[in-house]
């Protein structure tokens, strides 16, 4: 393998694949990233064998072929280059030797051969969707979901859910859920679900890429899904587990409605929940007439109010929840006003951006605390 | 003065006590399962050498005709609640050390007045829950301790202030606090067998045997244990830990203890109106390698469910290699309880 190529753009792509490189792993070769030189392009892969991230960049190839290098070494070394140098290396199953102006490297490696082949099978589902809209869906998604190992993998991943020309997305650690619709660029023939692990998504909201992102599912003993937008691939195992059914937790009907600035929804319950801090961080909310009050007290910090002119309807009602579960609902509504939809102190409560239909396409339940 | 109570063979108690059919007859309580060990065994089973985490083939095969009875938690539970409700009653502080087993503060009570606080608790139990405890009273928690341990079954006995250091006098080193197995072995070796011979020792002798922890020691031999009965002080973990009398090989024989250690958990953080954030394990293996895992809960927690299921977890990743000596359970990140979360899915 032989080739040159812009020392800054392979330092970016050797970066972004060596995040999966797990420092305490006991194969020696996941130390390492795969660079391979194949037409006009040198590709740098990384992986932990759960998630597999490979970045692209353009280059003068010389010799197609391949070669390992340990990814802290090569990552370092990358980033002390001078900037708009030409980077030219060559790399052998013992040797890659990186020359970058006057600066003559060599670096041991191991056989390209022995990297682990990227996951193959049966492909299976596969859709098409703008990058763009599903990376928005996956972060306004993703941090709903669990960070309990002890609960298990299926409430630590986000589910797809695939249906004619609509993908659901879903995440709930089992307090809170968060549902997005996404349109698919093109209807998928038949339905289907997929635990995404959080990891993988989280990558995928990274990808700087617009125009339209590919998933592939590689069925089998892989079991992956496969994200390729541009020059980025990921490939992450996908969780296999029954998800819960989130449809019968979401109420059908609400008969309590406030309508509050996002803006100043969000500021009141920061500010409530410094106070709030060391009780459960317990957040009041009181709706009567056209204002919403916002009171947490505790034992150490003192009391906390706040008062919001709000658009209400439905009888007045109090409810109790965890102040930090609302600002990280809120923290992803991006539209000025946001609606808060009640049944009763101690039900589901349904939280998204007002107007009409929006619920239809974001939404987040959040079970109140008990007193 | 200070009293120290403790259920009877607890659970084979309650199954006795439940069943009359059972009574007077060799029993143990142990799960189902192929590899099951032994919980608690009954006093009548005791002279056929069986003890808890023996493995329940091998109980079995000392005793033939014993009967093994399958636990059950929420009956534990529900004594254990009666239990501490009356030792409330009668202590101005009580400190659980597991379901069935409390240190009670007394103040300035004389022997006189702590036998008859012990006499009515006894009374109060076996009426309540119709269960029998032994208690032991002193000056410090250690020889209360004892006193129980040496009154039971059903029995109450007082040491009198002045006669701890006489009335350990002749008992086996291995009763003093903090004297395990290992150290027991080194100390014989000396030509140490009795607590009064320890109570004896200079300064040196004691300093090379023990280091700096010595002095303590030398106190509890003789009967001095200032260290009060703790209810309310701020505990930043609380534990519970059983060494097997036999090492047990496997995750399966290790999940009833688990079980009941979480259970012992989950009622302590009530008792002390605290939730736990954190659920670790502590193993130690038959090499005495001591391994520890540990996971963190998204909500605080004093759920017994919830506290065994992250235990298990921890137990699964330990990935063990060789039978176990010690298992313990420990919550910590403890908080007052506050609001509870209510759960979306039921």
């Amino acid at each position: 393998m032989k080739f040159q190529c812009d020392a800054k753009a392979i330092a970016g792509a050797v970066t972004a694949a060596s995040k999966v490189v797990n420092a305490h792993t006991t194969v020696p070769i996941l130390n390492n990233v795969l660079v391979s030189a194949q037409g006009d392009r040198v590709s740098v892969r990384a992986t932990d064998l759960e998630l597999t991230l490979e970045n692209a960049v353009g280059a003068e190839i010389q010799e197609e072929g391949s070669c390992t290098v340990p990814a802290r070494l090569f990552t370092q070394y990358l980033a002390n280059l001078p900037v708009a140098a030409k980077l030219q290396m060559q790399g052998t199953s013992t040797r890659a030797t990186l020359k970058c102006e006057r600066s003559n490297y060599e670096f041991y490696t191991l056989p390209a051969d022995e990297y682990p082949p990227l996951p193959e099978g049966q492909k299976g589902v596969h859709f098409r969707v703008d990058a763009k809209e599903f990376r928005d869906a996956s972060s306004a998604v993703t941090f709903a979901a669990s960070g309990e190992e002890a609960r298990g993998a299926v409430l630590m991943g986000t589910l797809l859910e695939l249906d004619g020309s609509d993908l659901t997305m879903v995440a709930t650690d089992g307090y809170r859920l968060a549902r997005r619709h996404v349109a698919l660029a093109e209807p998928v023939t038949s339905p289907s679900k997929l635990i995404v692990p959080a990891r993988g998504l989280g990558e995928v909201v990274r990808v700087p890429s617009d125009g339209v992102m590919e998933a592939t599912v590689i069925g089998g003993q892989a079991n992956q899904l496969v994200f390729q937008a541009g020059d980025v691939r990921i490939s992450a195992r996908l969780v296999d587990g029954q998800y819960p059914n989130y449809q019968q937790v979401i109420p059908k009907e609400f008969d309590k409605k406030v309508i509050a600035s996002t803006a100043q929804l969000l500021a009141s319950l920061r500010r409530a929940g410094v106070v709030a801090g060391d009780r459960a961080s317990m957040v009041k909310l009181a709706m009567d007439g056209s204002s919403l009050v916002i009171t947490a007290s505790s034992d150490t910090a003192g009391n906390a109010y706040e008062e919001l002119d709000v658009e209400r309807s439905g009888d007045p009602l109090t409810i109790a929840f965890n102040a930090k579960f609302l600002v990280e609902i809120l923290n992803h509504i991006e539209s000025e006003t946001v609606a808060l939809e009640f049944v009763g102190a101690l039900n589901p409560a349904a939280i998204h951006p007002a107007g009409n239909g929006a619920s239809d396409r974001q939404l987040y339940i959040l079970m109140p605390l008990r007193q | 003065m200070i009293l120290h109570g403790d259920l009877d063979a607890f659970y084979a108690g309650v199954a006795q006590r439940d069943d009359a059919s059972l009574r007077g007859k060799p029993l143990v309580v142990a799960g189902a399962s192929r590899r099951a060990v032994v919980l608690t065994a009954s006093y009548e089973a005791r002279p056929f050498g069986i003890l808890s985490a023996m493995p329940l083939y091998q109980a079995k095969s000392r005793c033939p005709e014993l009967v093994v009875v399958p636990p059950d938690f929420a009956k534990y539970r529900q004594a254990s609640q009666a239990l501490f409700a009356i030792l409330h009653e009668h202590a101005s502080a009580v400190e659980g050390l597991s379901l069935d087993e409390a240190f009670c503060e007394l103040g300035d009570a004389t022997v006189a007045e702590a036998l008859d606080a012990g006499r009515k608790i006894k009374d109060a139990v076996k009426e309540a829950v119709a269960l029998s405890i032994s208690i032991g009273i002193a000056s410090g928690k250690m020889v209360a301790k004892i006193a129980s341990d040496d009154a039971k079954p059903d029995g109450l006995r007082a040491v009198a202030p002045g006669t701890e250091a006489e009335y350990l006098k002749d008992k086996p080193i291995r009763r003093l606090w903090g004297i395990g197995p290992k150290t027991e072995e080194r100390v014989r070796a000396k030509g140490l067998e009795r607590i009064g011979q320890i109570a004896e020792l200079s300064d040196d002798v004691l300093y090379e045997l023990f280091g700096r922890w010595g002095a303590e020691l030398r106190d509890l031999a003789r009967g001095i244990d200032h260290r009060g009965v703790n209810d309310s002080e701020a505990v930043r973990s609380i534990s519970s830990e059983e060494t097997f009398e036999h090492d047990v090989a496997g995750i399966a024989g290790l999940l009833p203890f688990v079980r009941s250690q979480a259970d012992q958990l989950a009622e302590r953080l009530k008792q002390r109106m605290l939730r736990a954030s954190t659920v670790a394990v502590k193993i130690k293996l038959s090499d005495r390698t001591i391994i520890g895992r540990q996971t963190s809960l998204a909500q605080p927690t004093d759920d017994p469910r919830i506290i065994n299921a992250a235990a298990r977890f921890c137990l699964r990743r330990a990935a063990l290699h060789r039978p176990v000596r010690l298992i313990g359970v420990r919550v910590a990140s403890l908080a007052p309880a506050g609001a509870r979360q209510i759960a979306l899915f039921s």
